[in-house]
């Protein structure tokens, strides 16, 4: 039980990374055609 | 464990890795770079970045080298929850700044520096004092992280570290000159996607390649009681409380952070400050694992230094391929870190030092932009030099971190309460700073009833605190009920032997004399301030912008700043 506790403790961080990494990139690629379709530049 | 005998590559290796990287990055910010930069867009970008862009870039700033090294370091320590105390309370950082900065942005919508609002709230000491204590910090970072990426190159290359400190300040350089804050942001979009992306693959595999979970069983022998106890006293008192101390000493302080405050735009900064805190957190524990695994596995740190740690395991258990991509997500984090704080040097030096002292009306924007650009060469030539000679930065760290906590309240206080004055602000920075260096240092004997004192004093610093951060996000009465009831809560857990702990009890009493004096002078003051003003005196000072910019402008939100709830 501990191995399988500490095994989810240390695995859990590169899993919110992914999610993170997720949501940040769709995000982008939102307001990238967003600028594209509105024809100005992203920053 | 047997000792590691590092990887090496080959120094033409290195330069491809270098060159991949850095030439990337460059064509980034070729792909937005104008040839008439706008001043104003070269420190905030124009005050309207978007999520995704805002999100990745905050992230990315707040990861340097010192949090992955740390953290790892913290785990290696202090056992199974040293990495939470570092990588928590960092992120807490940026999380508790963003009830203010929508408080900051709704006072000042077209500011680009803290001390830029400070002048026009105060006038030039406050002013001064913070974009002074910025300028320490942010060159401070710079140095640190060209520390951070010359020892690694140099211990993974036949390059010397000054060799590797020179090459990644180029690189850093080259990418960030001629755009500034807008090249700055969109490289760290980039950058960010590598450095989570890397560690989302690349943690789980050195996890299962180092022999894990069962080396949970085989290695438990080699842990102390403290370090595996996930409520470790040890972790909490010596890395975790003097963290939570300088959260928002550190928030407020950091350019870097304001500087996104400014840019993202207005409605947005909820989401991006609450995703910047959990890509940061995540990330940050998630390589402090390593040292977690590192412990279990009983590995002997190359040279007795724990930053070789996390070289270490990555040497041990990845194969070379691997190995380079994972070498690219440091120099990414590092890199993004520097960018930031040269554009933030660069936006100081154009705003409080230029524009304020000329006056909006009479600022030339295309002196500004130079004089950006001439203090991103003249910030990365002082870091070099600086890193170059291996001064010890500690204790300027440590000053600079009490400057930044005698900063806050006052800071805060200055954006809400009508009454606080300059007179204030700048005497309750000083006695606080005062009061500060005796106690860190040590330089008073804490014997009888010195000790005890100093702990209520510590006492009051820790209502301040966690009072400050309530007041954030639920408002002023909630705020004074947690600040009066954590004082109270604390105190008898306090009182006899916080002082032993000098770090913890000096950031404590920094918060405490610094609230109590700005406090009792600005009671008695019968000045009130017009907040109206600051909207009048601080603003941008290149009106040359495209129509496409003009047309995806919004308007900006006028909260109630005392009420509940936010």
């Amino acid at each position: 039980m501990e191995t399988f506790l500490l095994t989810a403790y240390v695995l859990m961080w590169p899993v919110l990374v992914a999610l993170v990494l997720f949501v940040i990139t769709r995000a982008f690629l939102r307001e990238w055609a967003q600028s594209r379709r509105e024809g100005r530049p992203i920053i | 464990m047997p000792e590691t005998e590092l990887i090496q590559f080959s120094g033409i290796a290195i330069v491809l890795l270098l060159v991949a990287f850095y030439g990337g990055t460059f064509v980034v910010s070729l792909l937005i770079g104008k040839k008439e930069e706008n001043a104003d867009g070269y420190m905030t970008a124009g005050n309207k970045v978007g999520f995704g862009i805002s999100a990745a870039s905050m992230t990315a700033t707040w990861i340097w080298a010192a949090s992955m090294y740390a953290s790892a370091t913290s785990g290696y320590t202090y056992g199974i929850s040293g990495p939470i105390h570092y990588g928590l309370w960092g992120a807490l950082m940026i999380l508790f700044i963003y009830p203010f900065g929508r408080r900051i942005r709704a006072v000042a919508p077209r500011a680009h520096t803290l001390a830029e609002v400070m002048y026009a709230r105060h006038g030039r000491s406050s002013q001064l004092m913070l974009a002074g204590s910025n300028v320490v910090g942010s060159l401070i970072s710079l140095m640190s992280n060209l520390i951070a990426g010359g020892v690694l190159i140099s211990l993974l290359s036949p390059f010397n570290f000054i060799q590797s400190v020179f090459a990644i300040a180029g690189g850093v350089l080259l990418y960030t000159l001629w755009s500034g804050f807008r090249a700055s942001v969109l490289t760290d979009f980039v950058q960010v996607l590598g450095m989570l992306g890397v560690v989302a693959v690349l943690l789980p595999i050195i996890f299962f390649a180092a022999g894990f979970p069962a080396a949970f069983e085989s290695g438990a022998g080699n842990l102390t009681a403290q370090q595996s106890n996930f409520f470790s006293s040890d972790a909490f008192l010596n890395q975790g409380a003097p963290y939570i101390a300088a959260v928002l000493a550190y928030a407020i302080g950091n350019q870097t952070i304001a500087q996104r405050l400014f840019a993202v735009r207005e409605d947005l900064i909820k989401p991006t400050f609450i995703t910047a805190t959990i890509g940061y957190g995540a990330m940050v524990i998630g390589v402090g694992m390593l040292g977690v695994l590192a412990l279990y596995l009983d590995v002997d740190l190359l040279n007795g230094d724990p930053n070789n740690l996390i070289p270490q395991m990555a040497a041990l258990f990845l194969p070379i391929g691997l190995l380079a991509i994972f070498v690219l997500m440091i120099i990414g984090a590092l890199s993004s870190t520097a960018d930031s704080d040269l554009a933030a040097l660069s936006s100081i030096a154009m705003a409080d030092f230029y524009g304020q002292t000329v006056g909006k009306e009479n600022a030339k924007p295309k002196t500004m932009l130079l004089i950006g650009r001439i203090t991103m060469v003249v910030a990365t030539a002082v870091s070099v030099a600086f890193a170059s000679m291996g001064l010890s930065i500690l204790d300027l760290l440590v000053f600079v971190g009490a400057l930044w906590g005698a900063l806050v309240f006052p800071v805060i206080a200055s954006f809400y309460w009508d009454k606080v004055t300059n007179k204030a602000f700048t005497v309750a920075v000083i006695a606080a700073v005062a009061v500060f260096l005796p106690v860190r240092f040590s330089w008073i004997s804490m014997d009888g009833l010195v000790g005890p004192i100093f702990d209520i004093i510590s006492v009051v610093g820790i209502g301040v605190v966690l009072g400050l951060m309530a007041f954030g996000f639920f408002g002023l009465r909630v705020g004074k009920i947690v600040g009066v009831a954590a004082a109270l809560i604390s105190a008898p857990f306090s009182i006899g032997f916080l002082h032993d702990y000098a770090t913890l009890s000096g950031s404590l009493v920094t918060y405490a004399v610094s609230t109590a004096v700005c406090y009792l002078m600005s009671a008695r003051s019968t000045d009130s301030f017009d907040f109206a003003l600051i909207r009048q005196r601080v603003g941008d000072f290149d009106e040359t912008e495209d129509l496409d910019d003009e047309l995806a402008r919004f308007d900006e939100i006028d909260p109630d700043p005392l009420a509940g709830g936010r």
